[in-house]
Order: C-alpha cells, then sequence, then structure tokens
C-alpha cells in the first residue's frame, strides 16, 4: 500500500498539514468558513511535534498489525484487507479509548463535538495524495 | 446438529471469533464450528453496560457484523454450551447431550461472575412485631415457599451453593452476559428503582455504577480494599474518581463488604456491612470478579492453576487443544510469569496466534501486559501496566507525577531501572499508547524521565534509534 513518509529534516514546523487536514474534515471544506464557524470542533489528524528547531508531523501509520484495529471494543476500527487502511467508523465507535491506550505513536483523538468517537487519519479517503502530503511546501511528508 | 468438525471453538466472543478469521485466511476450506452458551449471534462484552444505561441499543453491541460468519464459512452453534471435554477422543459434549467430535479444539469460553458466599436471613413477613429472622437453609427457605404458595423450590445443595440461591433471590444480579444486562434492565424498569448497590469497586462495578447513574439511580459501591479500582488505579486516580461519584449524591463504603443478606418473600430487602450498618436495598449488583470458566475442564488433562496454562504457541498441555483469551494463564510480560490478564486486546492477540498455529502456520505470543481504559462521569482513566503499586516495587524505582487538581488531570509514570513499568492518565489520556510502547519494548527511559509526564511529552522526546524503529518499519523516516 501507498504510504505517508515522513522527512523529519524538511519539517520547518509550519503546521500547514495541519490547517488542510482541518479544512478536509471539516464540514463546510472551505478554509474561511471551517475556521470561522467550526472551530473547535474539527480536530487535525495529523499532529506536529516540535521542540526547538527539531519538528516532524505525524498522522496514523496505518500498522501492519494494527493494536487499535485489536483493542477496539465495537468493532469501529477496522483495517481494509485489500487497501490496509485503517479506519475508525465514527458512527460505531462508542468512545472507550482503548485505542488510544495502545497506539505508541499517539496519533489516535478524542472528538468531542458530536457523539464521543476516536478521530483519527483516514488518509483523506477519494483524494489521490492526501491533503497534509499535497500541501507540504517543504516535501516534508511524502506520500508513495 | 453436526457431530464431527475440523475447527471446535468453544466461545464466540473476542478470542474465538480472531481465531476463526485468522483460521480462515489459511485453511479456506475445513469445517468450523463454534459453540456458544449464548442466544446471540454475537456481542461485545464490554459494551452491556452501555446497553443497561440505554446508551446504545441493542442492534449496535455487535462487533462483528451478521456476514461474518457466512463470509467466512463459520458455523455457529448458538444455546450450545460445552459441558465437557475429552481430550484422548477429541470430543466436546454439549449441554443436550450430543457429542461432536474435533480436530483441533480451542477454548476460549472467557470467565465466570464469582458469587461469594453470603449469609442470607429472611425477615417474617409484615403483621408479626419487629423481625424474626431465620438463617437461610433449605428447611426455611421451603417453609418460605408454602407461604408464598409458590411451587417453585430452592433445589440443590443450598448451602455449599451459595450462587444458587443468590441466583434465586430477586433484586440480586451479576452483570457479566447481554442476558444478565437485560434481566437487569427489566427489573429497574418495572421497579421503580431509585438506589441501588454494588458489591465490588472494580471495572465492571464502576461501569454498573456509571451506567445505573445515567438513568437518574444512585449507587452504593461496597469495594473491599481500601480505594476503588485498586488493582489498577493509585490513591490519587482513586480519589478523584470517588469525589465524582460522591457528587452525584451516591456513596462508596471503602474497606468493606456485606456480611448479611436479608430477603423477604424472596426479594432483597436490605443487607448488613462488615461495619454492622444496615443498608436497605432493592437491588444488589455483584461484581467482585471474574474467574476463568474452566469447570467442563476437570479430569481432562488439560493443565490447570487458576485459569489454563498455555505456552508461547497457545497450546494447551494436551496435543490439538489451544486456549486464548480470558480463560487463560498467559505470559505477563513484566512480572516475567503466567498470569490470567483478562483484557479484550489480548483476546483478539491470542486468538489470532492460536488460530495460526491450529491451522497449520507459525506464530509465536510475546506476551502482554495489564492495561485498561475507563471513562466514568465524564472523566477518562488509562492506566498501563503496574500502575497502582507504589510501596512494593523492588529495584531502583523512581515516580514521576503531574497533577491538576481543578481541571482533574493527574498523570504518573512509574519507572523502575530506567524503564517504564506502568503508567496512569487521569482526565488527559491523549497519547497514552506511547506509554505502553516504551514498556513493551523495555525502552531505557533515563534521558528523558524530566519530560516524562508532561502534558507535551510526545515521539519527539524518545530516544532517537527507538524513534526510528517505531517509525522505520511502517514508514517513516527519521
Amino acid at each position: 500500500m501507498k504510504r505517508i513518509y515522513i522527512n523529519e529534516e524538511y519539517c520547518i514546523g509550519c503546521r500547514l498539514c495541519e490547517i488542510y487536514c482541518q479544512v478536509k474534515h471539516s464540514k463546510s471544506n472551505k478554509i474561511l468558513k471551517a475556521f470561522k464557524k467550526e472551530l473547535p470542533d474539527i480536530i487535525s489528524r495529523v499532529l506536529v511535534e516540535e521542540i526547538g528547531c527539531n519538528s516532524f508531523a505525524i498522522q496514523c501509520r496505518h500498522c501492519s498489525d494494527a493494536p487499535c484495529v485489536e483493542a477496539c471494543i465495537s468493532g469501529a476500527m477496522t483495517k481494509n484487507p485489500n487497501t490496509g487502511v485503517v479506519i475508525c467508523d465514527e458512527k460505531k465507535c462508542v468512545g472507550c479509548w482503548s485505542c488510544i491506550m495502545v497506539c505508541p505513536y499517539g496519533v489516535i483523538k478524542r472528538d468531542l463535538s458530536a457523539n464521543k468517537a476516536a478521530s483519527k487519519c483516514d488518509l483523506c479517503f477519494g483524494e489521490e495524495i492526501p491533503v497534509c502530503v499535497k500541501n507540504c511546501p517543504n516535501e516534508a511528508l511524502k506520500f508513495n | 446438529m453436526i457431530k464431527k468438525t475440523d475447527y471446535l471453538i468453544i466461545g464466540n466472543s473476542a478470542a474465538g471469533l480472531s481465531a476463526a478469521e485468522s483460521i480462515r485466511k489459511i485453511d479456506r476450506k475445513r469445517r468450523i464450528d463454534i459453540f456458544s452458551s449464548e442466544s446471540y449471534f454475537n456481542y461485545s462484552k464490554p459494551l452491556i453496560t452501555y446497553y443497561l444505561s440505554g446508551r446504545l441499543d441493542i442492534g449496535r453491541l455487535y462487533f462483528k457484523d451478521k456476514g461474518f460468519y457466512s463470509n467466512n464459512n463459520i458455523d455457529l452453534n448458538l444455546n450450545s454450551e460445552v459441558v465437557n471435554v475429552d481430550s484422548k477422543e477429541k470430543s466436546v459434549v454439549t449441554a443436550d447431550g450430543t457429542e461432536v467430535k474435533f480436530n483441533k479444539l480451542l477454548i476460549a469460553g472467557g470467565g465466570k461472575p464469582i458469587i461469594p458466599a453470603i449469609k442470607i436471613k429472611i425477615e417474617e413477613s409484615a403483621g408479626k412485631e419487629g423481625i424474626n429472622e431465620e438463617i437461610l437453609t433449605e428447611k426455611t427457605l421451603k417453609k418460605e415457599d408454602k407461604r408464598l404458595k409458590n411451587q417453585a423450590v430452592f433445589s440443590g445443595d443450598l448451602m455449599d451453593n451459595p450462587e444458587k440461591v443468590l441466583r434465586q433471590i430477586c433484586g440480586v444480579f451479576s452483570l457479566t452476559t447481554l442476558d444478565d444486562a437485560a434481566a437487569l434492565k427489566r427489573y429497574v424498569e418495572n421497579n421503580r428503582i431509585d438506589s441501588a448497590s454494588i458489591l465490588g469497586g472494580g471495572l465492571i462495578g464502576l461501569k454498573t455504577a456509571e451506567a445505573l447513574l445515567e438513568l437518574g439511580i444512585k449507587v452504593n459501591i461496597i469495594e473491599i480494599a481500601d480505594r476503588i479500582l485498586s488493582v489498577s488505579f493509585d490513591n490519587t486516580a482513586s480519589e478523584i474518581i470517588t469525589k465524582k461519584i460522591e457528587e452525584t449524591g451516591s456513596r462508596v463504603f471503602t474497606r468493606s463488604t456485606i456480611d448479611e443478606i436479608y430477603i423477604k418473600k424472596r426479594k432483597i430487602t436490605s443487607f448488613k456491612l462488615r461495619s454492622g450498618k444496615k443498608i436497605p436495598c432493592s437491588l444488589l449488583i455483584i461484581a467482585i470478579g471474574v474467574n476463568p470458566n474452566t469447570e467442563m475442564l476437570k479430569d481432562t488433562g488439560i493443565k490447570l492453576e487458576n485459569g489454563i496454562i498455555v505456552g508461547k504457541d497457545l497450546k494447551t498441555s494436551e496435543d490439538d487443544i489451544y486456549a486464548a483469551g480470558d480463560v487463560v494463564l498467559s505470559y505477563d510480560i513484566l512480572t516475567d510469569k503466567l498470569k490470567n490478564i483478562a483484557i479484550w486486546p489480548l483476546a483478539v492477540k491470542q486468538g489470532n496466534i492460536a488460530g495460526i498455529n491450529m491451522s497449520g502456520g507459525k506464530a509465536s505470543y510475546s506476551g502482554g501486559l495489564f492495561m485498561n481504559s475507563i471513562e466514568i462521569l465524564n472523566i477518562p482513566v488509562i492506566s498501563i501496566g503496574l500502575s497502582s503499586l507504589e510501596g512494593n516495587l523492588s529495584g531502583d524505582i523512581k515516580i514521576y507525577k503531574d497533577y491538576n487538581h481543578d481541571k482533574n488531570q493527574y498523570r504518573k509514570v512509574i519507572i523502575r531501572n530506567d524503564r517504564i513499568i506502568g503508567a496512569i492518565l487521569t482526565g488527559n489520556i491523549e497519547r497514552a499508547g506511547i506509554y505502553a510502547g516504551l514498556i513493551t519494548n523495555r525502552i531505557d527511559v533515563s534521558d528523558i524521565k524530566e519530560n516524562i509526564v508532561k502534558e507535551d511529552f510526545g515521539i519527539i522526546q524518545l530516544p532517537a534509534d527507538y524513534r526510528k524503529h517505531l517509525v522505520v518499519g511502517d514508514g517513516i523516516e527519521v
């Protein structure tokens, strides 16, 4: 499967990946509307970590033996056997946070806006290239 | 009913279904039969308290959809409790007497609630002065039955079988199956219950408490240890949750248990705490724990302690018989011993590995550790590893804590000989899994101790080589 690769040394910590991720997962899909009307309910599924001048962006690794899928008590978290993408069905998720307990990357967040559900990278389902990768100005994220 | 199968799986939950799925990936042809003592096509046991509270309706409790069985060509035998296993003849017997032969067997029948022996006393019916207490025996119960003109009598050896007695008293429940939850739900709805008592302040007890509180029912929680959730919570985490429970008008009794239960017309009326205090009660839930369900394995030759002993291949002491999930004693990486760690993620993992080995593949179970995620009254808590122990650990122990009292945010990490062995996160639980990963991979954290309980603790602080190992395997270049 295609993956998002992280180039730590190219990341400048601009956080554009987070912004485009939020817009992509907003209701309006429009940057101005999303940031004016939908905050704080839209959560970025990519996370920029930064200490001093070191930074990188990290999102779900879509692990081959995904511990979040193993830990899910509701059947919401599944790995597509064909594409390898790990997806959380937010309608089925009950918000027990078992996935957060086991994800060694710490890239699953709590979405408390509507019904409590785990929120994570879906590799921008429907897009050819995930928006975090597409909008990274320095190629610190790559998709191949 | 079939008489012969290739893969026979006892248990239709996390471990059993995970095994069936992995068998089917390797062996597309041979027959798989799942035997379940229950009548539901599958449901997630940890969700039954959500059903009780009404947060989820019954149609949302399944974790594998109906197509799972047909798509994987699995035969599901419901209402078919396995009561006997013959490891020499390679067969099982179900409750209705049917014998079924197998090539490979997986025992994944989970646990059974522990029902303590509590003294039960009958209160005389109204009309007489005062309360005439009689200790429950078969004779007095029969007398009581006659008085009630009730044809049903308590059967069996009553005093030897407190479980049987408790189960026949109206208003006393345990809560480990969907049938339990449904019965409890009906009882609550039909009896206008406004308060309930829960014996046991562990996970099941507290999840039950949460559900009842959501229904507007106040609870008394009775816990024998010095704090609730003593297995996985330390004092501070327990205090945060206890305070929250007490804010609802509910009560938590610690260092206490129920000595006597009083019944009238077969219905619970009150109970007496160890302190002598008598508490009126029309609903009591017994939630003191669960034991591996191994009753049908006596005299089978399968090596048992307080669970089925399995090796790294998840095979029992008998050839062709495997076991997985809450019913086994498996390798605990933190204590280096075989332990019963009855948690969902390990049941799935073990089921998967057992399934691979049963169908001719090769996989090894590298061990696991206890962890749990629970949310009570909107405060999420995640505990991982040896999180509750403070005083009785050997080795070079260092404990790091951060506590924001006003926000109910608490984070603690326990380090032994430079490796994390336990963590608790309360309130802000995000990124908890990073600690679980550091424990599992036994990472030396001596250089990052100072940041370890900070709110912004993340991957970037981790030792460079571990970060690389973490990320390269699944696609990050560092």
